[in-house]
């Protein structure tokens, strides 16, 4: 019946102003959303931040834009269209059924939003993904209630503040050594949880110094609330080096840096030390510490897991010998201390266990 | 007459047969295999919980006045929200729209006696009230406190309570599941002649979607709860990462199961709306095959979706983008809906009464809550907001804004069927606009208050978000006065409201052929079906209700056979 | 129930038949969405099951031995075994054939009690020989247990339940026209059938 013109040219009284006025409300929103002033209220503190808030306008201001119309004609409608007390009592409204041309327009046009909305965010996503592997690595450890943090590349021990330097490519490393937490710091627009038995990883490159905070968003025991008052500071390399010195003098009685890896012998044949060593920092030292078995982050210290006549046997029972270290590293083990994730779950090549086994054999 | 209908068709000819009528209070209001009863029954029973989860929805604004709470304890706090999200969903909003209005109005829509098993309806309910008092009374032994989702690990240190709370759960899911086998028979097999499932009302379509939603989904939670009942009590491993298991395949098959709950929360809520506009607005409902079509596709779409809960949950990154894109995809069927009720209210002769005031403010509310949704699925974006108040609001919108929205709108729609008395059309729109400024200024803020950094779960929070915490807890006060005002309005309305007659609002689906409140029996003989029931410029679309109005006895009670 | 009795009290024999013939159909398809939701259930502990296999620590897990796969192969023998009686059961129903009926029935039964035997003897051998438990040895034990428990929970109440059919069909309950009880008899058990093939192959064979 609308089909026919004669029909369509009556849409109602004001049909066509009311929907002028909703484009210029959409256009004033869209307007607004694009300038919107986002970083005054929450710095962006690295680099794919900005792109997170490029996606975020672009939703906030097609989302609304498209809300007004909706909006606005249930409005209008409502209004325009009451029943008036001049009507008789069993009026009724114009016998619409369908228009397949207007059903073919509304499916359309939002799947082709659809389609937009995806290359956006899988661009800006892949943006996210596409951030430097081989940056400064970074551990952060959720326990109830609160975040440590680890630089394995520049010595092993722990924090209880993130510092990082500005504009170095960052891979954080997350491990939970009881319960999911969830790293997240709103200045980064960023966060993963941290799952106790496995190892996520966010990459990032700081752009901004300040002062920013680290909070848990995801319930974790009674104090959850209170787990957010870690900070994360960035600042230039420079402080940054003062920092971590001056962390490590204060803490010089408990220091126990990494032994240089000597030539020690090897093993599971063809492993080189040096090369575990950094596979070490990357894959495991969330986890574990270079220290003596009862230092534990999640996993015991490894220190003397091959050399310490104090602890002849594996945690699974075995003979601490280089093959069944080899093997633990091959199987995963879970025991009372928590689980060890296997070598699939590790990414670990028999190459990288040879290699890791020699490290180990080396700390003496 | 009617055997030989009956006959004429597959459908239900056993809805030739008419029960004797029940005899005794017992057997007619308390184990009641009548589905009018069943539906009032679990209507009351949704009411009362919902008395309690929204005290407690109060307590937790009440704590949230102040950046550092001091209402109740931390631990309290915690069992609050966890019971306040468990008891809305399972315990409200599920059995409301489903057991609640499905059983009450569905088969009358489709002109059958009774649903296809009234005896497993019946257990169906009692199973209902007994899980909501075990989930209510883990409070004695101190309640779960990891939210409404039991992430394990955390919920396996859980206290004594959170045992009862997967107990409680498993239960209303086991009601669930019968219910919906009950009503995917009932929808194919019992249908009057000539009711094809292309001039089935919308709400039959919305309950249809649902049903086996609540079939399969429920299912897939019962092994989850199953799984950590046993790991709970018996220390079987399942999640625990410490003994081998994942903490992860819990949150799979918990979301697996949720996010399509979160469309048995909406689907027939849909079907309310789809109900109430028409008749209101007096026209055809714009589009009715597009809008029963989409409703199968969301239902299905549902399946495929769950992990954009999970986008942070250390699952491979890959995997985000389909999840991502499906779930965007969803937009495009309920976009359909949306506008398609847009265009019915176009040229119509409105009456805005409480429940088209209601119906409306969904359109309004469910919109903005579905955007944000869109917002939460793309990657980039979750990984921002997820498990702040963010999110809060998402689901706020859609599931209060939403779901009770339409409930709402059902019972100023549906009281009279149920009754035979209107609500108080003055106290009803009191009642919207209290209930729909307040909810505004409750869950609007939480948007802000999410990105700017506020994450939930927390009984205490950073001062600098005081203010819009303090403009919600009071605005919050201002909605539940609004649904104290419908809750007078009901049990005042009850005894001394209009007599409404079988069809006060003109409205064209068989539920309102027959006497308010119907007869046991619902109808003397069963009707034949010609058309869909909106179309206002046309004589009725069925035949056969001549005696329904009078006082014939019915046909076949008289003995027909 | 209230439609039977009316059934009962009718004067004309084909209005019941009538009736019993459409809750018939209504009773099958209920029937078969119950199963549908039940295979849910299933299918829900083996995404869990190959979830966890795969997450963790290779498998068998460290520690404990393979299971044999021979023993349970002779045991699920018997399993399909009363599968195919069942099958020869339903149809001998059908052609009116009482005691073949009857005899197929007891077959059943039997080879169904006699897998349960066969089920609770590997249990007993794997807990007292080789120390493996529902709850003590990991993920293993749990997925394991868990799953081939709730399997043979099935079959116990499928024996129960032809059990009962059996009595019942001696005492005459059952007609050439009203079997219903029969018929989903069958059909459940071949679904307890078809749900060990699964299990079957994830446990034993993969
Ligand atoms: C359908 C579901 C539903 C409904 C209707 C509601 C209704 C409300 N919800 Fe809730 N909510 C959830 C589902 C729902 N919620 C879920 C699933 C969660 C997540 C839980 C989790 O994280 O695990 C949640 C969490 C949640 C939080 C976050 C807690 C946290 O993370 O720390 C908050 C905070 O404000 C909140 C508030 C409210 C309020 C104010 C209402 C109001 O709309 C309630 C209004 C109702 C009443 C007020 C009761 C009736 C009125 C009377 C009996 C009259 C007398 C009362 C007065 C005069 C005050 N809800
Ligand atoms: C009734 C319940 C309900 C409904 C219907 C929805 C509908 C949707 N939800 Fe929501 N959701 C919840 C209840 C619900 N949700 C709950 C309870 C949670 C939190 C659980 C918890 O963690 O405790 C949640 C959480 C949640 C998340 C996880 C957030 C997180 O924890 O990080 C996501 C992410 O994708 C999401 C997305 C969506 C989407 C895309 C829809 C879509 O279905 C919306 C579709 C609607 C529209 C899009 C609007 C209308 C359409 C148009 C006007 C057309 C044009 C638009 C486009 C084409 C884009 N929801
Ligand atoms: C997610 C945490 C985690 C990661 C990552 C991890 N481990 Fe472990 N590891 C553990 C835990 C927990 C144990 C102790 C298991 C137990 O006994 O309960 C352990 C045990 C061990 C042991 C045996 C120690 C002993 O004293 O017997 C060795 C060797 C070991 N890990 C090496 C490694 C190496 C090499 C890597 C890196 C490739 C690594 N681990 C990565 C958690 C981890
Ligand atoms: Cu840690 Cu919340
Ligand atoms: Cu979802």
């Amino acid at each position: 019946m609308v089909e026919n013109r004669a029909q369509s040219a009556h849409v109602g009284p004001g049909f066509w102003s009311v929907t002028a006025v909703l484009g210029l409300l959409a256009i004033a929103s869209i307007v607004f959303w694009y300038w919107f002033p986002l970083e005054q209220y929450l710095p962006a503190a690295i680099v794919t931040a900005r792109q997170v808030d490029t996606l975020f306008r672009f939703m906030a201001a097609t989302g609304s834009a498209l809300y007004i119309f909706v909006f606005g004609y249930l409005l209008y409608f409502a209004i325009a269209f009451r029943v008036k007390p001049s009507d008789p009592p069993d009026a009724i409204g114009v016998q619409v059924h369908d228009n397949h041309r207007l059903e073919f327009w509304w499916t359309l046009i939002p799947a082709l939003f659809v389609v937009l909305l995806s290359v956006v965010s899988v661009k800006i996503w892949y943006e996210i993904m596409l951030e430097p592997q081989n940056g400064l690595v970074v551990q952060a450890i959720g326990h109830q209630f609160n975040f440590t943090f680890r630089y394995p590349q520049i010595n092993g021990e722990i924090t209880d503040e993130m510092h990082l330097p500005i504009g170095v490519p960052v891979t954080l490393n997350l491990t939970s050594s009881d319960v999911i937490h969830s790293f997240w710091v709103p200045a980064m627009r960023l966060k993963n949880d941290t799952v106790p038995g496995l190892v996520t990883s966010i990459r990032f490159t700081p752009r901004l110094t300040g002062r920013y905070q680290i909070i848990c968003t995801q319930f974790c025991g009674v104090l959850h609330a209170q787990m957010n008052k870690q900070v994360l500071v960035v600042e230039d390399k420079a402080s940054f080096d003062r920092w971590y010195q001056g962390w490590q003098v204060k803490n010089a009685h408990v220091s126990n840096a990494l032994p240089a890896a000597g030539g020690a012998a090897v093993a599971l044949t063809g492993g080189s030390a040096p090369a575990g060593q950094t596979l070490f920092a990357q894959k495991c030292s969330a986890c574990h510490a270079i220290g003596p078995f009862n230092q534990r982050i999640v996993g015991p210290g490894l220190k003397g897991v091959l050399h310490d006549p104090s602890h002849p046997d594996l945690v699974n029972g075995d003979p601490a010998t280089p093959a069944n270290v080899a093997k633990i590293l091959q199987t995963g083990y879970v025991g009372s201390l928590g689980a060890m994730p296997n070598a699939t779950t590790n990414g670990l090549s028999n190459q990288d266990i040879a290699n890791l086994v020699a490290y180990l054999d080396s700390l003496k | 007459m009617s055997i030989e209908s009956a006959q004429m068709t597959h459908a239900g000819g056993i809805a030739g047969h008419i029960h004797p009528e029940p005899q005794g209070f017992v057997r007619r209001y308390v184990f009641s295999i009548d589905h009018k009863i069943i539906g009032i029954q679990y209507i009351i029973t949704a009411f009362v919980f919902f008395m309690l989860s929204g005290l407690l929805a109060e307590t937790i604004r009440t704590q949230l006045l102040n950046a550092n709470g001091g209402f109740v304890s931390p631990e309290t706090y915690n069992e609050v929200y966890s019971v306040h999200g468990s008891a809305m969903v399972w315990l409200v909003v599920i059995p409301l729209l489903t057991g609640g209005f499905g059983n009450l109005i569905f088969p009358l829509q489709i002109g059958a006696r009774d649903v296809a098993f009234p005896w497993l309806n019946m257990l169906s309910f009692w199973i209902f009230p007994v899980a909501g008092l075990m989930l209510f009374s883990s409070f004695l032994m101190g309640a779960p406190t990891a939210g409404w989702t039991e992430y394990p690990p955390v919920s396996l240190q859980g206290s004594a309570g959170t045992s009862m709370w997967a107990a409680a759960i498993f239960l209303v899911g086991v009601s669930s599941t019968l219910t919906g086998i009950n009503f995917v028979v009932t929808l194919v097999k019992m249908r009057a002649p000539g009711m094809t499932f292309t001039r089935m009302p919308l709400f039959c379509w919305g309950q249809f979607a649902t049903a086996p939603l609540l079939m399969i989904a429920t299912t897939a939670l019962a092994a989850a709860l199953a799984a950590l009942f046993m790991e709970r009590v018996f220390g079987v491993p399942f999640y625990d990462p410490t003994k081998g298991g994942s903490p992860v395949l819990w949150q799979h098959m918990f979301w697996f199961y949720s996010h399509p709950a979160v469309y048995i929360m909406i689907l027939p809520a849909f079907g309310i709306i789809s109900e109430v506009l028409p008749t209101f607005a007096r026209k055809p409902i714009f589009g009715y095959k597009l809008i029963a079509f989409s409703s199968m596709a969301i239902a299905l779409a549902g399946f495929m979706v769950w992990a954009h809960h999970m986008f942070t949950s250390g699952l491979a990154p890959y995997l985000q983008l389909p999840f991502m894109i499906l779930t965007f995809a969803i937009g495009i069927p309920t976009g359909i809906k949306i506008f398609s009720w847009t265009a019915t209210l176009w040229g119509g002769k409105i009456h805005l009464t409480s429940a088209m005031l209601f119906a409306i403010g969904f359109i309004a509310l469910f919109t903005c809550g579905g955007i944000t949704g869109i917002f939460l699925a793309a990657v980039p974006y979750d990984l921002d907001v997820h498990g702040t108040y963010f999110v809060v609001a998402h689901f706020h919108y859609v599931l209060v804004g939403g779901s009770l929205m339409g409930v709402f709108a059902g019972m100023y729609y549906w009281f009279p069927k149920m009754s035979g008395r209107l609500l108080n059309e003055t106290l009803g729109k009191i009642h919207f606009w209290l209930f729909f400024i307040g909810f505004n200024g409750t869950f609007l803020p939480m948007h802000w208050l999410g990105i700017e950094g506020m994450p939930r779960w927390v009984a205490t929070y950073d001062p600098q978000f005081e203010f819009w915490n303090r403009f919600a807890s009071v605005s919050s006060y201002v909605m539940g006065i609004g649904i104290l005002v419908f809750f007078v309005n009901v049990l005042w309305s009850i005894r001394a409201g209009k007599k409404s007659g079988p069809n006060p609002w003109n409205g064209r689906t068989l539920e309102w052929m027959i006497p308010s409140p119907p007869h046991y029996y619902n109808f003397k003989n069963i009707p034949t079906v010609y058309g869909l029931p909106y179309d206002f410029s046309h004589p009725l679309p069925y035949t056969g209700l001549e005696e329904e109005l009078t006082d014939a006895p019915p046909a076949l009670a008289a003995g027909a056979h | 129930m209230a439609v039977a009795s009316i059934a009962h009290g009718s004067a004309h024999g084909d209005g019941a038949d009538q009736l019993y013939v459409e809750t018939r159909e209504l009773r099958l398809q209920g029937f078969l969405l119950f199963l549908v939701s039940d295979c849910v259930l299933f299918s829900s502990f083996i995404f869990a099951y190959l979830y966890l296999r795969n997450s963790g620590q290779g498998w068998p897990p460290p520690g404990i031995k393979r299971l044999d796969v021979a023993f349970a192969a002779w045991n699920s023998v018997l399993l399909f075994g009363s599968g195919a009686t069942m099958h020869y059961a339903l149809e001998n129903w059908k052609h009116g054939n009482f005691m073949k009926y009857m005899w197929m029935l007891i077959f059943t039964i039997i080879l169904g009690a006699g897998f349960l035997g066969g089920q609770a003897y590997e249990y007993t051998h794997l807990i007292v020989a080789e120390h493996v438990s529902w709850w003590g040895s990991g993920i293993f034990g749990a997925s394991f247990f868990t799953l081939t428990g709730m399997h043979g929970f099935h079959v116990f109440v499928g024996v129960c339940y032809l059990t009962v059919l059996l009595l019942q069909s001696a005492a005459g309950v059952y007609t050439g026209q009203k079997y219903f009880g029969i018929t989903a008899g069958t059909l459940y058990w071949h679904f307890v059938d078809v749900i060990w093939v699964v299990l079957f192959s994830i446990f034993y064979l993969i």
